[in-house]
């Protein structure tokens, strides 16, 4: 609602003549706690066991103990505002958590939440993840490597086998041993060259993702593109709202007419002002 | 042969050194640079290298430069510029800086190896 400063200082003098009749009531109560606080204090005094000469309690003594309970109801009030300023304080970061989670408020600007941060992050995340893929690549292409010279070496032997077992199934026909284990023979050199036939085609796809690997430097430098935009968009930004101006900041009206419906139209201020003068 | 590969990604210098090895180059016979300062420090120092393969896009000094620096002290070593820049522009602007081939990425090791072949043939 939008007030102007005679509209104000008129609610003003309304709130201080409410205030003033207040404190007018307020008072014989105050009368009467003395009052009640002295006839306590002598009935005190009749029970206790102290000196005579102690008894006596002068308007100094009574004002101390009033001084001392009003510092404590001070204090009660100091701690329920403290309370009550630490729960609406709670209760404020908890709905900014929440619209956090909620995703309807970014988070904080913090190092690690910037965007040009992130994905610079994520650049470096993936160059690392990369790296520890073409290991493993790397690690396949080697132990495929060892399995082509175990094969090799079992392939070189097993063709002297069948060499061996066709001389021995000539020269003994016969024996049908010979001839069974030549056949054997023979089918494991066919099954050595299918194996090394796979290994070497299991490399030709090892050899296929590792160029396909280059897709990752490929998208990295894409990220750093955006990288760039972003550092680019926010020079830009800060020059164009750049504040040359070394005016003061001026607080800035909280209710201006036309902004909504729920100004406050003369009639309303009217009322208002009557509504006090009635109270007051 | 000795190769000197220039690329600020560990996994590009990876996948060059491969084809490289497959070319029957062993490990041994070439260096790695993550950008333009090293490269050009180890070009001055070693000064034996038989070809260069390098990216364009670095930090602290890019390919480009680094071109332009190896040409002021060697003008025949061949240079191959293995880069995501793939504009007609950007070609003739290495070519112009003095380098001998040009690979855009993603490449085939095929494509590499021609290249390598035909450079070390020519």
């Amino acid at each position: 609602m939008s007030m102007s400063q005679a509209e104000i200082e008129a609610l003003m003098s309304g709130a201080e003549a409410i205030e003033a009749d207040e404190v007018e009531e307020e008072a014989p109560v105050n009368e009467q706690s003395d009052e009640e606080v002295q006839d306590n204090t002598e009935e005190t005094q009749e029970n206790s066991p102290l000196p005579e000469e102690e008894e006596d309690v002068n308007q100094d003594d009574i004002n101390d103990i009033l001084a001392g309970i009003d510092g404590i109801v001070d204090d009660e009030s100091e701690i329920e505002q403290e309370l009550k300023e630490e729960v609406v304080k709670g209760t404020k970061e908890e709905s900014m958590e929440d619209l956090i989670d909620s995703n309807q408020y970014p988070l904080p600007v913090k190092n690690e939440n910037k965007v040009v941060n992130q994905l610079n992050e994520v650049a470096d995340d993936s160059e690392e993840k990369a790296s520890q893929i073409f290991d493993v690549l790397s690690f396949i292409l080697d132990e495929n490597n060892e399995i082509q010279n175990y094969n090799k070496n079992m392939e070189e032997f097993i063709d002297s086998q069948v060499v061996l077992l066709d001389a021995l199934s000539k020269k003994f026909p016969n024996i049908d041993v010979f001839s069974d284990s030549l056949i054997t023979a023979q089918n494991m050199v066919e099954a050595s060259k299918e194996l090394s036939a796979k290994v070497e085609g299991e490399n030709n796809k090892v050899f296929e993702a590792m160029e396909l690997m280059q897709y990752h430097d490929i998208n990295r430098q894409k990220i750093e593109r955006v990288m760039a935009v972003i550092r680019k968009l926010n020079s830009y930004l800060n020059g164009i709202f750049e504040d040359d101006n070394e005016k003061p900041e001026v607080q800035i009206a909280k209710h201006i007419s036309g902004d909504s419906n729920d100004i406050v139209g003369a009639e309303d201020i009217d009322s208002l002002i009557s509504e006090f003068s009635k109270e007051g | 042969m000795r190769i000197l590969i220039v690329d600020d990604s560990s996994t590009m210098r990876r996948i060059i050194g491969n084809v490289v090895q497959q070319l029957g180059i062993s490990k041994e016979d070439f260096d790695e640079a993550e950008d333009g300062v090293v490269a050009w420090k180890l070009f001055q120092e070693k000064n034996d290298y038989d070809v260069v393969l390098t990216d364009w896009n670095m930090p602290n000094m890019n390919g480009l430069d680094l071109v332009k620096h190896i040409r002021t002290a060697n003008k025949t070593v061949p240079i191959v510029m293995i880069t995501t820049e793939g504009g007609k522009g950007e070609v003739i602007t290495a070519l112009k800086a003095g380098v001998n081939n040009y690979i855009v990425k993603p490449f085939s090791a095929d494509i590499l190896k021609e290249k390598l072949d035909g450079l070390v043939k020519g």
